[in-house]
């Protein structure tokens, strides 16, 4: 296959079948594919399965039909690079916000000093600097997310998925969130999955932004997001931006605009 | 946050100081961080030991008033003064009793935490065996006391073993749902990084478990105690049990209220051990999530 993309996702379909032998179709025939360092939105209502393609995408659970291959390399052959932030940060409690970010090379058991540097700079990349051997329940909901995106870049990798990271912070919070991940992505360079539910957020990160539509789940719209980088909170303004906004909602079919 | 009129509340302005943080900022979880180990805890501790007093001096004045006779219901008085009369005869059959269910108590602590864990990890072992130990823990366990008697003799060792089979079920349990509980997030972050199982269960599950493991032990440190007991009573020339049982045949009320009354501070005492081990191991306990 291609090489030349970060992940290809090709025909790809997942079922579940239940004992009574009902069987139940949460993704069929997604086909698509993002260039490395390209920053992808994934936009749907709930229920049309874009965690189930997250999940597809990390391994965690097979596709029944068509494959994923991440750099030209079925998933299956242990991808090193890939990482993911989940709506919940799951800090562990006992661990200080340091020895969480470094939890994934533990896991990996390629811990060293230099990726203990590599963490604290992680930290200090988030404005969390300071706060490297706190404790979880001593920082805020966002702060808690940004440790949490601290621990999945600690890895390197090539490939972020973040299933609707800031869904459940305020709405401040979330927008200062959005700036920060802007950042962040342009620093490392990385292919980001964004999973969101926020069509506004979507189209201000995304280089593009893939509509799901649902049951089953299926690629409705792909839409490429022509806006200046880096985009500021001027761009939320333009025209241009509600422009995108409102065709991806006539895509999903809500009634209801928010600007 | 930190809301004015909660402070009026005794202590709890005490509290302020930190709550009024400056990371108090967006999206901060409002849950209140219960404090442990503060002045909160000693005026609490301090209230505890009151009303132990007072339920002494309550029992004491209900015994005086009404003067029953000495047969039939005695005062503190006269067991405190028991106490100190042979304060060798209690605390010999006190150390009996409490290695009785010390033993007891970590075999099956021991054993307890092996199950739940082999009951969480393994689904084989768990739709064979997690059936059987439900049906297994509606046995009564002091009616298994005469055949423990039977297997192991008249000695330690089967009143050790009536404490450890009361006090195996609780961790069995907690230390399953502790396991279970730790949050799918963290089972896929292993996943992802390719965690070996050991990694993943000294790293995360075990340490995960850990309160709830302690939930289960608190329970089956006073359980043990009872379980010795009922083991001397049955075969014994030891202990707390036969301290009773031998005033309860020469109608020794004063000595069997004395033994009542080490019998309910070895296993507050034990209790708290417990309690206190636990929040040590697992200080975040103490802090909101």
């Amino acid at each position: 296959m291609n090489n030349e993309y970060a992940i290809s996702v090709n025909n790809v379909g997942k079922t579940y079948r239940s004992r009574d032998g009902q069987s139940n179709t949460v993704l069929k025939g997604l086909d698509f594919h993002v260039k490395p360092g390209q920053f992808v939105s994934i936009v749907g209502q709930s229920g049309s399965g874009k965690t189930t393609l997250l999940k597809t995408i990390s391994g965690l659970q097979e596709p029944t039909e068509g494959e994923i291959l991440v750099k030209g390399r079925p998933i299956r052959d242990g991808i090193e690079d890939i990482a993911m932030v989940f709506q919940s940060p799951v800090l562990l409690p006992w661990r200080n916000n340091l020895d969480n970010v470094l939890l994934p090379l533990e896991f990996r058991g390629t811990r060293t000093d230099e990726s203990r540097r590599y963490a604290q700079e992680l930290l200090e990349m988030v404005g969390l600097g300071g706060k490297a051997k706190r404790y979880s329940y001593e920082l805020s909901g966002g702060m808690q997310q940004r440790v949490a995106i601290c621990r999945a870049l600690v890895s390197h990798p090539e490939l972020l998925l973040m299933d609707e990271p800031f869904g459940a912070l305020d709405a401040m919070t979330r927008d200062s969130m959005n700036f920060e991940i802007q950042r962040i992505w342009q620093a490392t360079g990385c292919s980001v999955l964004f999973v969101t539910h926020s069509i506004s957020e979507a189209v201000w990160l995304g280089d593009r932004v893939v509509v799901v539509g649902d049951r089953p789940g299926r690629i409705i719209a792909d839409i490429s997001i022509e806006l200046p980088r880096p985009r500021g909170k001027e761009h939320r303004f333009s025209t241009a931006f509600s422009d995108y906004v409102s065709e991806i909602e006539s895509h999903i079919g809500v009634l209801t605009g928010i600007s | 946050m930190a809301s004015p009129e909660i402070s009026d509340i005794g202590d709890v302005g005490s509290d302020g100081l930190r709550r009024s943080s400056p990371e108090a900022a967006l999206g901060e979880p409002s849950a209140p961080r219960p404090k442990r180990f503060s002045r909160d805890s000693v005026a609490a501790g301090a209230k505890a030991v009151a009303g132990i007093v007072g339920l002494f001096v309550v029992w004491q004045l209900l015994v005086s008033i009404l003067a029953p006779p000495e047969y039939l219901f005695v005062g503190p008085v006269s067991a405190f003064a028991e106490l100190i009369e042979r304060p060798e005869y209690f605390a010999s059959n006190t150390l009996v009793t409490l290695q009785e269910a010390l033993a007891g108590f970590a075999l099956g602590t021991a054993l307890g935490v092996l199950c739940g864990a082999a009951l969480h990890y393994s689904t084989t072992v768990r739709s064979f065996l997690y059936p059987a130990l439900i049906a297994i823990d509606t046995i009564p366990k002091v009616a298994l006391a005469p055949l423990f008697i039977v297997w192991f003799g008249f000695g330690f060792e089967s009143k050790a073993f009536v404490a450890m089979a009361i006090a195996f079920f609780p961790l069995v349990i907690n230390t399953y749902d502790g396991l279970s509980s730790v949050p799918h997030e963290l089972q896929e972050l292993a996943r992802i990084n390719k965690a070996s199982p050991w990694k993943k269960m000294t790293k995360i599950d075990f340490i995960y478990a850990v309160p709830s493991i302690f939930s289960g032990a608190k329970i089956s440190i006073s359980l043990a105690v009872g379980g010795a007991v009922v083991g001397e009573f049955i075969a014994g020339s030891k202990g707390l049990g036969y301290v009773v049982l031998l005033a309860n045949s020469q109608v020794d009320l004063p000595s069997m209220f004395a033994a009542f009354i080490v019998l309910a501070a070895i296993a507050l005492a034990l209790f708290f051990i417990v309690d206190f081990a636990g929040r040590k191991l697992a200080p975040w306990k103490s802090h909101a999530k």
